[in-house]
């Protein structure tokens, strides 16, 4: 594993995660497409975090933001009174 | 300071993603539903302190959390940290990497990636010890920056950064547990 490997593996969930200043991101860019074994992670990781994020999404209930409106007006409504 | 007749419009645009988050802490859709309205119930009374143009959407997101903790936290005698054992870095990827050639693993990979279903993630989300669900949370599910959970959370950025990796961790474990179980991979590729 040569140092760049080294950096990229520190660096991965900082990368895909978008949290690194320009410059190492630019970094690591330019290694991951020299080196095959440190893309294959990074792209494991990053359709990964995709796929979490995608069933994590829920349906609200459809009355959910009804009963929030409803709330407020109460709410107003002792407010104003 | 924001006017709080423009809360509704400002505010309930965030609904289905606090609901989705909400829905993982309280791990039920009616406890989820009472989190969110009094999330913005409470919003709306704070709204004349809330100071415009600031992140309305991570001052949300830090009164479900604290709403949450507050409400439904039971088990008080749950330490604050929790020990997930020490799971190897990207863990899943190594284990289904450790089969014979490069172009297997591709294949397992898709079909590990591809086969995942909605009840196995929610639930290695939700099996997490608070502490760290909520990191992954608001990274995975909402893509806060490091800096905004670490002001919801109130932790700082560094415990931000080892809890989101070691909750990630354990959540490999999990998804790969779930992966072996349903067939997901070859089961030379198993090791105990």
């Amino acid at each position: 594993m040569s140092h760049n490997c080294d950096e990229a593996s520190r660096q991965l969930y900082r990368y895909l995660d978008d949290e690194l200043d320009q410059l190492t991101a630019a970094r690591i860019r330019v290694h991951l497409e020299e080196c095959s074994g440190c893309f294959g992670s990074f792209e494991f990781e990053r359709r990964l975090k995709g796929v979490i994020r995608s069933h994590l999404e829920e349906d609200m209930p459809e009355t959910l933001v009804a009963s929030v409106r409803e709330l407020i007006r109460e709410e107003q409504a002792q407010e104003h009174s | 300071m924001a006017d709080k007749a423009d809360f509704e419009r400002d505010a309930l645009q965030y609904s289905r993603q606090l609901f989705s988050a909400a829905m993982r802490m309280a791990r039920n859709a009616a406890d989820a539903e009472d989190l969110v309205q009094e999330t913005y119930l409470k919003a709306y009374r704070a709204y004349h302190t809330f100071e415009e143009g600031t992140n309305l959407k991570a001052w949300l997101y830090r009164i479900l959390t604290n709403t949450y903790i507050n409400k439904y936290r039971k088990d008080t005698r749950r330490p604050n940290e929790v020990d997930l054992g020490d799971v190897e870095d990207l863990y899943l990827y190594r284990r289904i990497g450790s089969e014979e050639s490069a172009e297997a693993a591709r294949t397992t990979e898709d079909r590990v990636l591809d086969g995942l279903v909605e009840s196995e993630i929610k639930e290695a989300v939700e099996e997490l010890p608070e502490s760290f669900r909520m990191p992954v949370l608001l990274a995975d599910l909402e893509g806060f920056s490091y800096k905004e959970i670490a002001e919801i959370l109130d932790i700082p950025i560094g415990t931000v950064m080892s809890r989101l990796h070691r909750g990630r961790k354990a959540m490999q474990k999990r998804l790969w547990e779930f992966a072996s179980k349903r067939g997901l991979v070859p089961q030379d590729a198993e090791r105990p």
